[in-house]
């Protein structure tokens, strides 16, 4: 395969490549009406530019073109995009650079979204979230900080206070209304 | 003057400490004596990498939560961080829709709270007006509010040959739709404080480009953010700075950790606040320079001369 192939076809699982021959099973029709779902823009807007993956600082280093990813969505491809590691960091520069105004960044996470409804979590949201409904904060508070916090004269972290207990309550409380703890499986961590 | 309260995250109570007391100081009465406070109900904003991503409902109800608490002692929110501002600024904008207002209020009411804004006077027999909840940026307040004649008059120990490479953070710029504070193609704040403070604020390759942490890379694949901080790092030291400034305790997060992984020296980096609290003579054993993992000991002692 020649250089320019593979970097219109970069950021596609190799199967793709091999394969060649991408049956109508694979093909999910609903899947642009999904990213529309989770805010995501229409997706067949995408005019295939490229000025996204150009400037995009994670496209520029590894197999991950924005581009690809897009016109996966516009097959309907599903399989292909949620495969894709959670890479995009959110910079927004291909939403500035996008002449549709699709907003690729927000298409991202939509299909983050779509990933996450079929199971599949990255452990660190797990990490984050609990560490949310058990200190309210998304750090988990180290006891060498607080010494250190201590030294400067700045008050523990808020968590220990008693009338922050009221806040982690109301936390879990809202957790649970949207069902977020059965999403990403923490509910043995909430308390409503 | 507006009055504003603190809102300081989850990264810079929780790993920075010297940046809150730095800010502390810096708007308190031996500084610019802002009319600011504590809320002690403030929770994580959600993080935007983990909550936007993964639940726009979630996210938007417990960003509702944080800015009812300011919406109820009617003061804008002064953030520390690229992150809490993009996550607290886009919820202001989703409330402004009242579908989602109403759909969060249902599940607020649950808590006992209710987002409207902050109520205007109205002139008599009009309908009462409601302001969005303010989220404001610190280097914002700083540029705008405070302004750059104060700084300079502030500043006791110009920091004098001193070469900062000032690096803003995706988020302090982006997406233009919100972040309209600065000119996103060419800001100039944190610059204008770094140069009010003495020192000089040096250009170098690609300044604007992101520290490679944000939107969940740096938890899930860290050699790849990594390689993105690498290559930032490589333009600031081509450019001979002596330290990094930035306005987001992520990206400070980023740089700090990064560097412990690379074969070259590494380059400190400390928040915006304090290089000012330095300019401002505080003693820098206040500002916890030892929680950073690149030591800033040899440019504190470049600092007092020498």
């Amino acid at each position: 395969m020649g250089e320019a192939e593979k970097t219109f076809i970069g950021g596609l699982h190799e199967e793709l490549v091999e394969d060649k021959v991408i049956d109508e099973a694979q093909l999910d029709p609903d899947f642009a009406e999904q990213i529309r779902k989770y805010g995501g823009k229409d997706v067949m807007t995408c005019l295939q530019c490229g000025n996204c993956t150009g400037v995009c600082p994670i496209s520029l280093r590894i197999d991950y073109k924005t581009r690809n990813i897009i016109k996966c969505c516009q097959f309907g491809l599903k399989k292909y995009t949620l495969g894709t590691q959670w890479v995009c960091a959110t910079c927004y520069r291909c939403y500035e650079h996008c002449p549709a105004d699709l907003n690729p960044a927000e298409v991202m996470i939509a299909l983050r979204h779509i990933a996450i409804r079929e199971g599949i979590i990255p452990p660190f949201i797990k990490t984050a979230a609990t560490n949310l409904v058990k200190y309210g904060q998304s750090v988990k508070p180290d006891p060498e900080i607080d010494r250190v916090r201590k030294e400067l004269g700045l008050e523990k972290i808020g968590t220990e206070h008693p009338e922050y207990h009221k806040v982690i309550r109301e936390i879990n409380v809202l957790v649970h209304a949207t069902k977020y703890d059965k999403l990403i499986g923490i509910q043995d961590e909430v308390k409503a | 003057m507006s009055k504003y309260l603190y809102f300081f995250g989850c990264v810079i109570p929780n790993r920075y400490p010297g940046v809150e007391f730095a800010v502390r100081w810096v708007t308190g009465k031996e500084g610019f004596d802002l009319d600011i406070k504590n809320h002690p109900e403030f929770s994580c904003c959600p993080v935007p990498g983990i909550f936007y991503s993964s639940d726009k409902d979630t996210w938007l109800l417990l960003a509702a939560r944080n800015l009812v608490l300011a919406q109820e002692d009617r003061r804008q929110i002064l953030t520390v961080c690229n992150g809490c501002l993009a996550s607290l600024m886009k919820a202001t904008e989703y409330l402004q829709d009242p579908k989602s207002m109403g759909k969060t209020n249902r599940i607020l009411a649950q808590i006992g709270k209710k987002y409207t804004g902050i109520p205007q006077k109205a002139a008599e027999g009009r309908r009462k007006i409601f302001d969005p909840v303010k989220v404001r940026h610190y280097v914002e307040v700083m540029a705008k509010d405070v302004g750059l004649d104060a700084i300079k008059e502030k500043t006791k120990h110009p920091l004098k040959n001193v070469k900062v490479a000032v690096h803003y953070g995706c988020h302090y710029l982006r997406p233009t739709e919100h972040a309209t504070f600065d000119d996103p193609n060419d800001p100039v704040m944190i610059d204008q404080i770094v140069e009010a403070c003495g020192a000089t604020s040096v250009e170098y390759e690609d300044k604007l480009d992101c520290c490679g942490a944000g939107g969940g890379v740096r938890s899930h694949v860290i050699e790849l953010a990594n390689s993105l901080t690498q290559d930032k790092c490589t333009n600031i030291a081509t450019a001979g700075a002596d330290c990094i400034v930035t306005g987001c305790p992520f990206c400070l997060l980023q740089f700090d950790n990064a560097q412990k992984s690379f074969a070259t020296d590494g380059i400190p980096v400390m928040h915006v606040s304090q290089l000012q609290a330095l300019a401002m003579g505080i003693d820098p054993i206040s500002l916890g320079f030892d929680t950073h993992n690149v030591s800033a000991h040899s440019f504190l002692r470049k600092i007092r001369g020498h």
